[in-house]
């Protein structure tokens, strides 16, 4: 995936001179990931630069080079430092479009690496997503897979709305073939879910489970165990966390009347519970039991050596299946 | 433009809700500019000069110094055309805002806005009135895709909103069935499918009534034995299967289903099934039955053949006692029972039920009517107690309510026998010689190979019949 | 100093040294000066602009109906027609002389009290009305007027203007008389925040053709100057790596030559400045605000005496560059334009409530679209009320 998004960042700056790549350390070391490896090299120090050692200097400049005409894509080196940028992101990114009457458009891209499993220390495996899903003016999406992160970076690029970029660190060595001939307008649409695990209609499916990012593999690998159980499951990748696209849920729970729904993040307050909300309203009457969650528990990230415990893993996913068959 | 304007006091700094007038720097009568201070205010975050709003004449101020007065209380009127002769007589006060006590008392200053909401800038000023809501029409009926039912939803959908989903009356179900969870439990304890229910509700969601429709509607028919169980019972279509798109039904076999099904295994290939059928003409016991119905220490009570088929059996059972008995495989014992307790089969949606009436033997003909009409009503609305299913010792069932004359039933697991008789036909028959038309019907009496032997049973089967011929002289010869 | 006690400051201002004789005099760099409040003329070794008459005059009159325009921005918050006015009273030279000294091409980030400078890039002065009255956040196109958005958010602003200029450099329009400045402003209290320090950060690493104009007004709300620095602001300049002047900012003159030399360095690519204009907020914060609270009434006097409006009339009637006649004409002409502006904020029409979903996006949302239908529903089922519209919900303002 690191690649995909390096080919992905590649291509959009082919495509438009006026996107620029702005972080600590994307120049020569090209990104502790190595997401942005070689662009410098490429394309320049005045188009892929490192910034100062400030979060919210990042944004708020990118506010004004946004302001002066530039596409400008920054990147929040791990998920636990974007806090200083918050007010410039929630106070301005966010509502400048709104505050200007639609006069002023901010096309930025925030690129943050989240998530937990590669055994960091503290702040380097968090799930800050809600935060910024609940910041109308924003749109919040998260690649779970190279083929969706080489398109979607375009696609957040070529956006006009400021742009959450979350990108699963845990998946930045996952390898997929990616056909890098298609064309951007081909491409599948950037705010939209998609079902990844879908069982054929003369079949009987017995939930649904609903995942972003890093979770969507955990389905599947969830899904493919209660395969072998005899259970059918359908998984969708939500993709788009603001908006979200939920009626391709809406339809696999009234087939299913169970809803399972996977993230890193902490539980309450979690993007789980909106979807709780909104599927509870849309599919009451097909509900065979309440939408569950499977996530983060209430605590700060515990120390590495547990953080097994805390993620979700396939075995706490299929013990809330069950659960939900036990309604 | 309004010639009298009316001057409230505004919210003076981001939510405060009153003001204290500390010096009026005007006085009625006086001339004053556009912007010239005219009153001094203090408020909880500031004293403020308040400059006059238009120009003119003051004509009246409302509140003296030291008053203390809320937001959007009038204080002053301005005469904004002063040259252009008397203002109209009642014209003093009432311009813009709504009318004002003039020289009320400043506490009082608050319902002199009467209940009308005050006029202010920013805040919303003191509220003086109940809480009231603001009066809303009719619904506007939600025809197209806004609110759509529940089972036609397309595209990201909107969100779901006050309004429920239009009406559309029954529809049948085109997918899964809809039905909220608290539906959904009922459905589960009466045993009903809600597959094969057809909502009544908005959309075509399953409602409870329609859970209770069909669990009665279900239990019915199996269980008439009043002036309903006839030859004449119509064939009717079964409850309907939902096809799915590729012409297939999948019914899950779960719980009660699952347990019924491994019984009726266990006891078919277990206990060696021999079936014995007697035809018997029993007009004598139908018109018996029609002269119990007549007597007044019967009144009231609900009478089938049934009742005397299961007196026949009682009586029967006490002649031949080993039919009722158990083979106990692990004790390898034939364990024969002194108390009958007889279960009548029903088939019902959650599958075949027998509950049994405890000690049958013991009750008279009348307690075996009462007795068994409480097993009809109880099984029929569902609430028959589970250890009334349980410690059956022999069965009969009822096919004639389905219009059938004989059959093979299957042992209950535990027991020796069961009888099933059938619809009571109008049949020709030779009675006393000559070819008559009489009420027949016939016995079927399936027995456990292993206890009851072909003598037994069929003893016991000729003695059932004989009570069925004639019931008056049996009961006298067997005393 | 204590808190709740007004105390003179010690990063103001002594007044320089003037030798007793009429004409010009020489001021003292550290303080660039270029106008006595006595409206004594004096010259400066680094800092000084040639003004014609026109143009001195021009600058009385900008200054009047600014002054002028702002108090009726606080007549009509008392009225109850504003929620809100922040007055610039006191701080009309600073604005003026810089405002004045932006070329066309210039654009300038404000915070939320430059009324002034905004009339003098030839902006409608209506236009900050409309956030101060509750209507809308904005008002005006950035691009159009070079002028951006009013920000709220102490000290943000200075970020983007730098990110501005950072682009203005990439856009290669630095480095001639033609080149590109930006101007930001912001307070005395802003520059205790991260975002201004990292603004310095940044503009001086990227060489960014900024200039940063501190209106060092001595107060944030209640908090002196004190409490924000130990030294006067202008040092931090040195810190950073940028050059920075400290200059009276009640005298329109020197702020002008000030920012005049600021811009054109920065437009010739020799990067950021910082400008410290002392002066002083004679009004509270804003109208929900009351200073009394917490400085003396002899402190205002005494700045009072410092007035930059009444040092340049006294200047143009000693030098004879302007008579009665043309002092009672500026004040007309403010009292015209203040009616007109009056006029048209009570015109001013209420947004209406589905207003409230737009542009949030750009390219929209549908899940808002969902909300706004839904809401779009709700109101349409209310009963018109007689007096209201059936668009009206509860609260809000009313005739």
């Amino acid at each position: 995936m690191s690649k995909a998004l390096n080919e992905g960042l590649r291509r959009a700056l082919e495509d438009d001179p006026k996107v620029l790549i702005m972080g600590e350390d994307v120049g020569r070391l090209g990104g502790v990931f190595r997401v942005t490896d070689g662009l410098q090299k490429d394309f320049g120090e005045q188009r892929v630069f490192n910034t100062p050692l400030a979060e919210s200097g990042i944004v708020g400049t990118a506010v004004g080079l946004a302001l002066r005409g530039y596409r400008p894509v920054c990147e929040i080196q791990f998920d636990g430092f974007v806090y200083p940028a918050y007010d410039q992101i929630v106070s301005q990114v966010a509502k400048i479009h709104y505050r200007s009457h639609g006069r002023v458009r901010l096309p930025i891209v925030i690129r943050i690496p989240y998530g937990g499993g590669i055994g960091a220390v503290e702040h380097h495996s968090e799930s800050p997503e809600a935060y910024f899903v609940h910041t109308p003016g924003l749109k919040v999406v998260t690649c779970s897979n190279p083929v969706d992160a080489y398109w979607m970076i375009q696609q957040a690029i070529r956006s006009d709305d400021p742009v959450i970029f979350f990108e699963p660190k845990s998946r930045y060595w996952e390898k997929a073939e990616v056909d890098t001939a298609a064309t951007l307008e081909q491409a599948y649409p950037l705010f939209a879910s998609r079902v990844v695990r879908r069982v054929p209609a003369d079949r009987p499916a017995q939930a649904t489970l609903i995942a972003y990012g890093p979770t969507v593999r955990t389905a599947l690998q969830a899904a493919q165990v209660a395969a072998d159980e005899g259970r059918e499951l359908e998984v969708i990748d939500l993709r788009s966390l603001s908006p979200l696209d939920l009626a391709p849920v809406y339809d696999s729970v009234r087939r299913t009347g169970r809803a399972i729904v996977v993230h890193e993040a902490v539980r309450t307050g979690g993007l789980g519970a909106e979807i709780a909300s909104r599927v509870t309203e849309e599919c009451f009457y097909s509900l065979e039991a309440p939408v569950l969650r499977v996530t983060g528990f209430d605590i700060p990230y515990p120390p590495a050596r547990l953080e097994e415990e805390f993620l979700p893993t396939l075995d706490r996913v299929l013990e809330a299946v069950d659960r939900a068959e036990k309604w | 433009m309004t010639r009298m304007r009316e001057f409230a006091l505004p919210d003076l700094g981001e939510g405060l809700t009153e003001g204290e007038i500390i010096k009026w720097l005007v006085a009625e009568g006086d001339m004053v500019e556009l912007n010239q201070p005219i009153v001094e205010v203090e408020t909880a975050k500031a004293a403020v000069e308040i400059p006059a709003k238009w120009a003119g004449r003051v004509v009246r101020i409302h509140h003296p110094e030291g008053a203390t007065v809320l937001v959007g209380t009038p204080i002053i009127v301005i005469d904004t055309q002063p040259d252009a002769g008397d203002p109209e007589p009642g014209a003093d006060g009432d311009s813009t805002a709504s009318s004002v006590a003039s020289g009320s008392p400043s506490t009082g200053a608050g319902e002199s806005a009467g209940a009308e909401r005050i006029s202010v800038l920013v805040g919303y000023g003191p509220r003086t009135e109940a809480p009231a809501r603001r009066r809303r029409v009719a619904e506007q009926p939600t025809v197209e895709s806004a609110t759509p039912a529940p089972s036609t939803l397309d595209g990201p959908a909107p969100a779901a909103s006050a309004s429920p989903a239009a009406p559309s009356g029954p529809a049948t179900p085109s997918g899964p069935p809809l039905a909220k969870p608290p539906v959904r439990k009922l459905a589960r304890e009466l045993g009903v499918d809600l597959r094969t229910v057809i909502g009544t509700g908005p959309g075509g969601t399953i409602t409870r009534d329609d859970v209770y429709a069909a669990a009665r509607a279900a239990s019915q028919p199996e269980l008439s034995t009043g002036p309903e169980f006839s030859t004449d019972v119509a064939p009717r279509p079964s409850t309907v299967a939902v096809f799915g798109p590729n012409r297939e039904h999948r019914i899950p076999v779960r719980g009660v289903r699952k347990l019924i099904a491994q019984n009726m295994v266990a006891s078919a290939f277990t206990a060696p099934h021999v079936t014995e059928f007697l035809t018997v003409d029993v007009t004598r016991s139908m018109r018996a039955l029609a002269r119990l119905r007549e007597h007044p220490d019967w009144q009231g009570v609900r009478l089938s053949p049934l009742l005397f088929v299961a007196k026949a059996v009682l009586l029967a059972i006490r002649r031949h006692p080993m039919v009722n008995s158990t083979w106990s495989a692990e004790t390898d014992e034939i364990i024969v029972k002194e108390y009958v307790n007889l279960g009548i089969a029903a088939a019902t949606p959650r599958g075949l039920i027998v509950p049994n009436i405890k000690d049958a033997g013991r009750l008279s003909l009348r307690e075996l009517a009462d007795a068994l009409n409480a097993l009809v009503a109880a099984a029929k609305e569902g609430r028959t107690a589970p250890a009334d299913m349980t410690g059956g010792t022999f069965t009969i069932t009822n096919i004639g309510v389905f219009g059938i004359d004989a059959g093979t039933p299957i042992l209950p697991p535990g027991e020796a026998a069961i009888l099933a008789f059938g619809a009571v036909r109008p049949t020709p028959w030779v009675h006393k010689g000559k070819v008559r038309v009489r009420d027949v019907t016939t016995l079927a009496l399936s027995f456990d190979h292993r206890i009851i032997d072909g003598e037994l049973g069929s003893l016991f089967l000729r003695d059932v019949g004989a009570f069925l011929s004639d019931p008056e002289a049996t009961l006298l010869a067997w005393g | 100093m204590l808190d709740g006690q007004a105390a003179p400051h010690g990063g103001a201002l002594d007044p320089p040294t003037a030798p007793a004789s009429a004409g010009h005099e020489t001021g003292d760099s550290e303080f660039v000066q270029l106008l006595t409040p006595e409206g004594k003329r004096l010259t400066h070794p680094e800092y000084d602009v040639e003004f014609t008459d026109e143009e001195l005059r021009g600058l009385y009159r900008d200054m009047v109906v600014v002054r002028r325009l702002d108090a009726e921005g606080t007549a009509l918050q008392r009225q109850g027609e504003l929620a809100l006015w922040a007055s610039l009273l006191g701080q009309e030279a600073a604005q003026v002389g810089s405002g004045r000294a932006l070329r066309p091409q210039d654009m300038v980030f404000p915070s939320y009290r430059e009324h002034g400078v905004l009339y003098c890039r030839g902006i409608d002065p209506i236009k900050p009305f409309g956030l101060f009255r509750g209507v809308e956040h904005g008002g005006l196109d950035p691009h159009e007027y070079k002028f951006n958005l009013y920000t709220i958010v102490v000290g943000a602003q200075a970020l983007h203007a730098t990110g501005y200029a950072m682009g203005v450099a990439l856009d290669g329009k630095v480095g001639g008389d033609d080149g590109e400045a930006v101007i930001a402003y912001f307070g005395d209290g802003a520059s205790a925040q991260g975002d201004v320090n990292e603004a310095f950060v940044w503009a001086s690493v990227f060489q960014a053709p900024v200039v940063f104009f501190c209106q060092n007004n001595q107060y944030a709300i209640s908090t002196p100057v004190e409490r924000q620095t130990r030294r006067p602001l202008v040092h931090r300049a040195a810190g950073f790596g940028f050059p920075g002047v400290r200059v009276d900012g009640n005298d329109v003159l020197a702020c002008y030559a000030v920012t005049r030399r600021a811009l054109d360095e920065a437009r010739h690519g020799q990067g950021p400045c910082l400008i410290e204009a002392c002066t002083y907020r004679m009004a509270a914060h804003t109208t929900s605000d009351d200073p009394t609270r917490y400085r003396s009434a002899s402190e205002v006097e005494a700045w009072q005496a410092r007035d930059p409006i009444l040092r340049l009339r006294r200047y143009l009637a000693d030098a004879g560059l302007a008579d009665d006649a043309f002092f009672a004409e500026v004040d007309a002409e403010a009292a015209r334009q203040a009616v007109d502006l009056r006029e048209r904020v009570l015109a001013m029409p209420d947004p209406a409530p589905l207003e409230m979903f737009d542009h949030v996006y750009a390219g929209g949302s549908p899940d808002l679209a969902a909300q706004r239908e839904d809401f779009a529903r709700y109101l349409a089922g209310f009963a018109p009320e007689s007096g209201h519209g059936a668009e009206t919900t509860g609260g809000g303002p009313r005739r």
